[in-house]
């Protein structure tokens, strides 16, 4: 019984976090920002300006 | 803004069509860093937005412009006309309070319109407005295109004038430190670059034109040497008394709400001095990864 709860605990908390990139981070977002984390790829930023001084 | 940094980092610029675009992406995180108005930074951070000015665009241009045969001489001349600004939260809204207060005039004696600003020179020419006060390029095009003429150039009237800064997302301050550094230095070697010699100005002039502002480039040929000094690309840090001034007038006119601390708004942690940057040009990306995103 202890087993099953414990398994069911995790399930479930991994199907939570599987919801959460899906709705949330997205798929391309993770691989893209786990890249950088093992440094396979330098960080990106995008800046925002209008065509006006 | 070129694809890769000379610390490797990748820069993408994204181009929107008005502020409050553009500070919804920041304050959503869409984007982590932007060029926007000084006072919108200043209001942003007194209502608790996200962001930090961390160097600033340019010092100056920007003009009033009137039309070319009106007999408009100087300030005063402008006494009950209507004058289109950028935006109530723009430092140009401040100066033409700060004039008006300097040239003895009431706050209501010129009637002040908020207008985006490629729409300044279209509404000039049409008879819509009688001069407008606006950044570059759209000082210059109403010049260029025949019907209008620069009453003041800011560097004449505030010296130094401040327009746009470079704000960053707290978060990213706080994640990535050196990211912010490598961008804010690589601001700061190109606008040292850019003030070295006009052929540097004429060079940014072609690429700028083609790959991110999508005007003319004699249009910013003009702007960055009618007269050499109409924009000017170096002393870019934030400093404490030029933001002092703006947010006594911002005070002044309603358009704070009340005083905010510089240490809330500004971080000076990234600034360097000039001597210590320079680009290592065989470093530099080639022209074809230049990359610019259109929002709208």
């Amino acid at each position: 019984m202890k087993l099953k709860v414990t398994i069911g605990a995790l399930v479930w908390a991994v199907m939570l976090t599987l919801a959460h990139i899906q709705l949330n981070v997205g798929w391309e977002r993770l691989a893209s920002e786990l890249r950088v984390l093992v440094g396979l790829e330098r960080p990106e930023l995008i800046v925002g300006f209008l065509p006006v001084t | 803004m070129t694809e890769h940094g000379e610390g490797g980092s990748v820069f993408r610029s994204r181009k929107f069509t008005d502020w409050p675009t553009v500070t919804e992406a920041l304050s959503a995180g869409e984007i982590g860093a932007a060029f926007i108005l000084a006072p919108l930074a200043m209001r942003i951070v007194s209502n608790g937005g996200p962001i930090r000015i961390v160097y600033l665009g340019h010092r100056d241009g920007t003009a009033i412009v009137v039309r070319k045969h009106d007999d408009i001489r100087d300030f005063r001349d402008l006494r009950g006309k209507t004058v289109a600004i950028p935006m109530r939260y723009a430092n140009q809204n401040l100066l033409m309070h700060r004039m008006m207060k300097q040239w003895g005039m009431p706050y209501d004696s010129i009637n002040l319109i908020e207008l985006p600003p490629p729409d300044h020179p279209t509404a000039l020419a049409e008879g819509s407005i009688d001069a407008y006060i606006v950044g570059e390029p759209f000082a210059a095009k109403a010049e260029l295109d025949g019907f209008g003429r620069v009453l003041y150039h800011t560097k004449d009237i505030w010296e130094d004038f401040i327009s746009c800064v470079l704000v960053v997302h707290t978060d990213l301050i706080e994640s990535d430190r050196e990211l912010v550094q490598e961008l804010v230095d690589g601001i700061a070697k190109s606008g040292k670059w850019l003030d070295q010699s006009m052929e540097h100005r004429m060079d940014a002039a072609e690429m700028a034109a083609e790959h991110y502002y999508f005007q003319d480039p004699e249009l910013l040929k003009y702007v960055l040497s009618k007269p050499s000094d109409r924009v000017k690309y170096t002393q870019l840090a934030p400093l404490k008394a030029d933001f002092d001034e703006i947010m006594e007038l911002a005070l002044e006119i309603g358009v704070l709400d009340e005083p905010i601390a510089f240490e809330r708004y500004v971080d000076t942690s990234f600034v360097k001095p000039l001597d210590a940057l320079d680009w290592d040009m065989q470093r530099l990306p080639s022209g074809h990864e230049r990359l610019t995103e259109s929002d709208q």
